[in-house]
């Protein structure tokens, strides 16, 4: 039995280079969390992307703003916030790819939607978005 | 991400090692771009020391692919590791760009 009040949270400044370090402490938590370890890549993929989104959109580029991500799990899920402060999600924004027509953009969320089996967001905060990336886990 | 570039007959081989993410798809990118400027439009982009890509990184290989072919040439991709082939097979990406086992067959038909 896990306790899925057991959270950890990293504080990730919007500059790509940290990514890397995000994933680091990512494997760290899955490992923590007993993550199958050929899920664990798809994980980071599906987070790092959110994470890019929130660099490139929400903060549109600029650097030194927070994102917060946050990991817990019990027996039957994982569940992995990601929550900027910049400009809100917009749906309407959002197409998804055409992968026929071999697209050079626009395919993360396509991405992060192969590796999980939930995704939401919430805008109704006053500032940024928060996302919602939930992994069901076998039960074994 | 560290990136090495042998010329080959008749293509330009680019290795790659490390994580081709959203962080040094920028380099990437430059480095396409300096060979593509240069004419050289005809690439085999080796990823068998990446163990980590990311949309961003698809993204300037797909730029770089279309690039190539409108100057008759092609951007081929080889020697793709599980994880990353697994992020081509999602992306539909092995369907629309020439991915190979390996450099030499990657290769074939250029030299």
């Amino acid at each position: 039995m896990m306790d899925e009040g057991s959270e950890g949270t990293f504080v990730l400044m919007s500059e790509p280079q940290h990514l890397a370090r995000l994933r680091e402490w990512l494997r760290g938590e899955f490992t923590r969390l007993n993550v199958e370890h050929h899920e664990q890549f798809g994980l980071q993929v599906a987070v790092g992307e959110i994470c890019s989104n929130s660099i490139r959109h929400a903060y549109a580029g600029l650097g030194g703003k927070p994102i917060h991500v946050s990991v817990r799990g019990s027996d039957d899920r994982l569940v992995i916030e990601v929550r900027d402060f910049g400009k809100k999600f917009d749906p309407q924004s959002y197409r998804p790819p055409d992968l026929e027509a071999v697209v050079e953009g626009g395919i993360g969320l396509h991405l992060v939607r192969q590796f999980v089996d939930e995704l939401s967001y919430d805008v109704t905060q006053e500032q940024g978005t928060r996302w919602t990336l939930v992994k069901h886990r076998r039960r074994g | 991400m560290d990136i090495q570039i042998t010329p080959s007959r008749g293509a330009t081989v680019v290795a790659v090692t490390g994580d081709l993410d959203t962080a040094s798809a920028r380099q990437m990118k430059q480095t396409l771009n300096d060979l593509l400027d240069q004419g050289k439009t005809r690439i085999v982009v080796d990823l068998f020391g990446v163990g980590y890509i990311d949309s961003a990184g698809l993204g300037e290989l797909v730029r770089a692919m279309k690039r190539a072919r409108k100057g008759a040439g092609d951007l081929r991709v080889c020697a793709l590791r599980g994880n990353v082939l697994r992020i081509f097979e999602l992306t539909r990406l092995n369907e629309g760009m020439g991915v190979y086992p390996t450099c030499r067959e990657a290769l074939a038909g250029w030299e």
